[in-house]
C-alpha cells in the first residue's frame, strides 16, 4: 500500500524533533556562552582537570565491567538451560527477574540500607560481619554491583529471550553435538556467537543504567559518576551541564556502535 | 556448565539423559541463589521495617501498623498522593503524544526514518536522572537559555513545579512509549485497514472499531510502564526541585539520609511499601493486558 | 448451506466490470501497462499470471486500494476510478490473516453492517445466515486464533458477501491453505459464486486453479493482458508462446518454417503462429507427444516420473532438446531411463513460436 509521508506526519516529526532538540541545542549554548566572555570552550577544558571526575567516572565503568560480567554469567546459563532442559522453571525465573520491575530503586535502596545497618548489629560475632565490610568497600563497593544487577535483570532477561526466541537452541546444539562438538564447545561456539546481538543488547542497556544510577550510589553514599555530576551542579553550574551533553553524546556513540556490531545479527535472525 | 555436560558421550545413552536433565537444574540455580540475597533480603527487611517500630529509650523492637498508618497521613500522604497524580498526568501525556509519533513512524515507508527515531528513542528513553534535569535546568530554568532569550520569567513560567516536572519527565517519557507501542503498530496488518475499508468504514472509522481496539492492550501496557517509570523516578527530581514539588521518593531520600529523627528510617521503609504496593498493583493490570495483545498481533 | 432470498437479490445486480488503458508506475517498475479487460455480468473471471505481472495491482484499483496513472475503472459502465475505497461495493477477500483480531466471528462478519448503522439485532442475524451459508454457522462466537487457517477464509468470504456487493475480488484467497483445504474450498467458492451468480474477479498465480473453477481466465504478463478466454481454449489454443508454457507444460522442439509449414522430427505439419521463416521451435502439449520404443530410435528416455494414469517420459531428442510425453501407464512400462526410442507427433497442426537459443 502506498501511503505517502503526508503533511501531519511531517508536523508531528518536526514538533517532536523540536522538543527533543531544543533542551540539548539551549545546553549547549548554555556551557559555551558565558556572561561577560563570549563563546568560550572553557566549562568543556576544565572537565578532565576537575577534581573528582577521572576517580568517578572510573569507579562508574568499573562497577559497570563488573555488573554485566556478573549479570550475564548468571542469566546466559539460566536461560539456555531453560530452553534446553528445564521449562518447568521459566515462569518462575519469568517471575524472578520481573520482580525488580515492582520495587522501585529508591524502595530497594531503603531496603539495603536497613540490611546493612541490621547485618553488623546482628552478626558482629561470625564470620559474615567480614562480609559486610568487604561488600562496603569504599574504592568498590561491590553492595552496589549487587544492586546493579538486580536492577538490570529484567532488561537482560528481555534483551536475551529476544534473542533466544530467533534461534533454535535445541537444534543448534544437536546439531553441533552431531558435528561431534562436546557439549561446552557446542554452548560456545554455535549458541552464543548466535546470541551475540542480544549479548550486546544487554550489555549496552547494564552499562546505560549502571552509568546514569543516581539513587542507590547517593543514598548510600559512594560517589559515581552521576552522583559526581550532581555534586558539581551546585557550584559549577556550567561544567556540570556540559558533562551532562557530553554523557549523552557517549551513550548516543555507544548504541550507534551496538548497531553497527549487532545490526546485521538481528535482522539476519529475525527473517529466519 | 558442569563436568557433567562435558563428558555425555563416554557414558550410556539412559544416563546420558538422565545427566541432561541435572544441568538445566543446576544452571538456575546461581540466579535464583543471588535474587534470593541480592533482592530477597532487602525485600524481607522493608517488609519488616515498615511494621516495626523501635522504642526510643529502652531500644526495644516491637511489631506495629503504625509506620503504614503514618505513613499515609499528613506529608506523606500529600507526597504519595503527589507522586501519584505526577506520575499519572505525564503517563498519560507521554503516551497520548507517544502513539502518533510511533505512527508517524511505523506508517512512514522509510527505512532511515524508522532507525533514527528507534535509536534516538532507545537512547533517549535512558536519559533520565541527573544529565537530563541539569539539560532542562540550562534551557528553561531560572537562568536558562531559553528562559532569558525569550523572557519567560514575565510570564510566571516556573521550571521548578509540577508541570516543570511534567516537562522534563515526558523527555524519556515519549521516547519510551515509542518504543513500546511501535512493536505493536508494526502488528496492525494493512490488510485489516484494506478490509475494514472494503466494508464501508471511512479512515476514522477504522482507527475506532478496529486499530484503538486492538491496540488497546498495548496502549494500556504503555501507560502502566510510563506510570511505574515516572512514579520510580527520583534522580530527575532530586537535581531539579529539591523537594519544591512533593514526591513520595523524594520524601524516603529525607528519611533515609536523614537529619535523623526516632522511627525515620521506619516511616522511609513503610512509604517504600506503599510504593511497591502501588507499582505492584499496576503491574498486575500490565502483565495479562501483555499477554493478550500478543496473543492478537503475532497470530 | 442454502443460499437464503435475502443473498439471492445479489444475483439481480451482478455487474459489468470494465478495465480501461489502466496504466501504473511503482518508481521504476511499471506495474500495469495499459490493462485493457472486460468481466461480463455474473462471470467467475481469473486473474492468472506470474507475480509481479500486476494482476494483483489491478484487482486493487477495482477495490479502491491502489490508483492508475492513466485509465479507469468502471462498473456497470460508471467510472469510480475516483470513488474512495470505503464506497466501492465490491467485497473483498485477503490472501491471510484479514481477519479482525479482536472481533469474535460473528461480529467480523457483521463488521460492514455496523459501519453502515444497522441494528445490532438485525446484524448479528444477517451475519449468522451469512455464516450458515459459509458452513460456518456454529463457529460464530469463535475469535480468529481459535479458527483454523481454511476456516478463517470461509469467514472472510462470508464478510465480503455481508455488504451484498455487485463485485466479489478474491486476492489469492487459497495460497496459504494447505492443499486439501485449498481444494475443497475453491469449489465450495465456485458453487457459492454461481448460487449468488456475483461477477467475480480471482487473482491467482496457480494455473491449475484458475482453469478448474473459472468462467474466462485472463492471462497477465508484464502489465499487460495476454489472453482471456475460456479455459479449454486457453489450453488448447493458446494466443502466445507465453500463455501457452505458462499453462499447462509446453516442450519446445526446434523445427524450419517455411511456406507456413513447419519441419519437425521428420514429419510436415501445418504451422499456427506468426512468426517469420527459418529456424522456430514448435510447443507441444506432453499428451501430443508420441514415444515408440525403437531400437534405431535417435532419441533416449532421460527419466520417468509416475502420475497415476500416465507416465510422465522425458526424452532427449539427437539435438538434445528435452521433450516431455504422457502415455499410458501399459505404453510406458518398457522405458526405462537410456531406453532408445523414437518421438512423432500427430498429423495436426502446430503452434510454432520464435526459436529460443538454449
Amino acid at each position: 500500500m502506498a501511503r505517502r509521508l503526508t503533511p501531519w506526519r511531517w508536523a508531528v516529526l518536526g514538533l517532536a524533533a523540536l522538543y527533543f532538540l531544543v533542551p540539548l541545542a539551549a545546553s549547549v549554548i548554555f556551557t559555551v556562552d558565558v556572561p561577560g566572555q563570549g563563546v568560550t570552550l572553557d566549562a568543556y577544558a576544565r572537565i578532565l582537570s576537575t577534581d573528582g571526575f577521572v576517580p568517578s567516572l572510573l569507579l562508574s565503568l568499573e562497577l559497570a565491567g563488573a555488573t554485566i560480567a556478573l549479570v550475564l554469567l548468571l542469566m546466559v546459563p539460566a536461560v539456555v538451560a531453560l530452553r534446553l532442559g528445564a521449562p518447568r522453571l521459566r515462569p518462575v525465573v519469568e517471575v524472578v527477574c520481573s520482580l525488580p520491575l515492582v520495587v522501585p530503586p529508591i524502595a530497594f535502596v531503603a531496603g539495603i540500607v536497613s540490611v546493612l545497618k541490621w547485618g553488623p548489629e546482628q552478626l558482629s560475632r561470625t564470620p559474615l560481619f567480614q562480609t559486610f565490610v568487604v561488600i562496603q568497600n569504599e574504592n568498590f563497593p561491590l553492595v552496589l554491583v549487587l544492586a546493579y544487577v538486580v536492577m538490570a535483570l529484567p532488561f537482560v532477561h528481555r534483551a536475551l529471550d529476544a534473542g533466544l526466541r530467533a534461534i533454535d537452541v535445541r537444534t543448534l546444539v544437536e546439531a553441533a553435538r552431531s558435528c561431534g562438538a562436546s557439549w561446552p564447545q557446542a554452548l560456545v561456539r554455535a549458541v552464543l556467537p548466535n546470541l551475540r546481538g542480544a549479548l550486546l543488547n544487554a550489555s549496552f542497556l547494564t552499562l546505560a543504567l549502571v552509568l546514569g544510577e543516581f539513587t542507590v550510589a547517593q543514598l548510600l553514599g559512594y560517589r559515581p559518576f552521576a552522583v559526581w555530576i550532581y555534586n558539581i551542579g551546585g557550584s559549577q553550574a556550567q561544567m556540570s551541564v556540559a558533562v551532562s551533553v557530553l554523557s549523552l553524546l557517549v551513550t548516543w556513540a555507544l548504541l550507534l556502535a551496538l548497531a553497527g556490531a549487532g545490526g546485521r545479527t538481528r535482522t539476519a535472525s529475525s527473517r529466519g | 556448565m558442569t563436568t557433567a555436560l562435558a563428558h555425555p558421550d563416554v557414558a550410556p545413552v539412559a544416563s546420558a539423559k538422565r545427566r541432561r536433565r541435572a544441568p538445566g537444574w543446576l544452571a538456575v540455580v546461581p540466579l535464583l541463589a543471588f535474587t534470593a540475597i541480592a533482592f530477597g533480603l532487602p525485600a524481607v527487611a522493608i517488609v519488616d521495617g515498615a511494621f516495626t517500630a523501635k522504642d526510643a529509650t529502652t531500644g526495644a523492637t516491637s511489631y506495629t501498623g503504625a509506620n503504614l498508618t503514618a505513613s499515609l497521613q499528613g506529608p506523606y500522604l500529600t507526597a504519595l498522593l503527589g507522586s501519584v497524580k505526577l506520575s499519572a498526568v505525564s503517563a498519560a501525556l507521554g503516551a497520548l503524544i507517544g502513539l502518533p509519533l510511533a505512527q508517524a513512524v511505523a506508517g512512514s515507508r522509510s527505512r532511515a526514518l524508522r532507525e533514527a527515531v528507534l535509536t534516538a528513542s532507545g537512547v533517549l528513553a535512558n536519559f533520565g536522572g541527573v544529565p537530563l534535569a541539569f539539560a532542562f535546568v540550562a534551557t528553561l530554568g531560572n537562568a536558562g537559555v531559553l528562559t532569558t532569550h525569550l523572557g519567560l520569567k514575565d510570564t510566571g513560567w516556573n521550571l521548578y513545579s509540577f508541570w516543570g516536572l511534567v516537562l522534563v519527565y515526558l523527555y524519556f517519557l515519549i521516547p519510551l512509549m515509542v518504543l513500546t507501542i511501535t512493536p505493536a503498530l508494526d502488528g496492525l496488518r494493512t490488510q485489516w485497514r484494506e478490509a475494514a475499508l472494503n466494508n464501508g468504514a471511512t479512515g476514522v472509522q477504522y482507527w475506532r472499531h478496529v486499530a484503538l481496539p486492538v491496540l488497546a492492550p498495548s496502549l494500556l501496557g504503555g501507560l502502566v510502564l510510563l506510570f511505574g517509570s515516572a512514579f520510580a523516578a527520583y534522580a530527575t527530581a532530586a537535581a531539579m526541585v529539591g523537594s519544591a514539588v512533593p514526591l513520595v521518593t523524594l520524601q524516603i531520600a529525607d528519611a533515609l539520609s536523614g537529619n535523623v529523627l526516632v522511627g525515620q528510617e521506619n516511616i522511609a521503609l513503610a512509604l517504600s511499601l506503599d510504593m511497591v504496593l502501588v507499582a505492584g498493583l499496576v503491574m498486575a493490570v500490565y502483565l495479562p493486558l501483555q499477554r493478550r495483545s500478543a496473543r492478537w498481533l503475532d497470530a | 448451506m442454502t443460499v437464503t432470498t435475502l443473498e439471492k437479490a445479489a444475483a439481480q445486480q451482478a455487474a459489468t466490470v470494465e478495465f480501461r488503458g489502466l496504466r501504473r508506475e511503482f518508481g521504476s517498475t511499471v506495474a500495469l501497462d495499459g490493462l485493457d479487460l472486460t468481466v461480463r455480468p455474473g462471470e467467475f473471471l481469473a486473474l492468472l499470471g506470474p507475480s509481479g505481472c500486476g494482476k494483483t495491482t489491478a484487482l486493487r484499483m477495482l477495490a479502491g486500494f491502489e490508483h492508475p496513472d492513466s485509465g479507469a475503472v468502471l462498473v456497470d459502465g460508471e467510472d469510480v476510478t475516483h470513488v474512495p475505497a470505503h464506497r466501492r461495493d465490491a467485497g473483498m477477500v485477503f490472501q491471510s490473516y484479514s481477519l479482525f483480531p479482536h472481533l469474535s466471528a460473528v461480529d467480523n462478519v457483521a463488521f460492514g453492517l455496523r459501519m453502515r448503522g444497522v441494528r445490532t439485532a438485525e446484524r448479528r442475524s444477517r451475519a449468522a445466515g451469512l455464516l450458515e451459508l459459509v458452513g460456518l454457522g456454529d463457529k460464530g462466537e469463535r475469535f480468529p486464533h481459535q479458527l483454523s487457517g481454511g476456516q478463517q477464509q470461509r469467514i472472510a468470504l462470508a464478510r465480503a458477501l455481508a455488504l451484498r456487493p455487485r463485485v466479489l475480488l478474491l486476492d489469492e484467497p487459497l495460497s496459504a491453505l494447505d492443499a486439501k483445504v485449498r481444494l475443497s474450498l475453491r469449489e465450495e467458492i465456485r458453487r457459492l459464486q454461481q448460487e449468488l451468480g456475483i461477477t467475480t474477479l480471482f487473482v491467482t498465480h496457480d494455473q491449475e486453479e484458475a482453469l478448474s473453477v473459472a468462467d474466462r481466465v485472463a492471462v497477465m504478463r508484464a502489465g499487460r493482458l495476454e489472453q482471456c478466454a475460456e479455459p479449454a481454449e486457453l489450453y488448447g489454443r493458446p494466443a502466445t508462446a507465453f500463455v501457452a508454457e505458462f499453462v499447462g507444460t509446453m516442450s519446445r522442439i526446434p523445427a524450419e518454417l517455411r511456406d507456413g509449414t513447419a519441419e519437425v522430427l521428420g514429419q510436415r505439419l501445418p504451422a499456427d503462429g506468426e512468426v517469420s521463416e527459418g529456424a522456430v521451435d514448435v510447443l507441444v502439449r506432453p499428451e501430443a507427444v508420441r514415444v515408440h520404443a525403437d531400437e534405431h530410435g535417435t532419441a533416449r528416455v532421460v527419466a520417468t516420473a509416475f502420475l497415476g494414469a500416465v507416465v510422465r517420459v522425458t526424452v532427449r531428442l539427437a539435438d538434445g532438446t528435452e521433450a516431455k510425453a504422457d502415455l499410458p501407464a501399459h505404453e510406458a512400462a518398457g522405458l526405462g531411463a537410456g531406453a532408445a526410442v523414437s518421438v512423432s507427433l500427430p498429423e495436426r497442426p502446430v503452434l510454432v513460436a520464435e526459436r529460443i537459443q538454449k
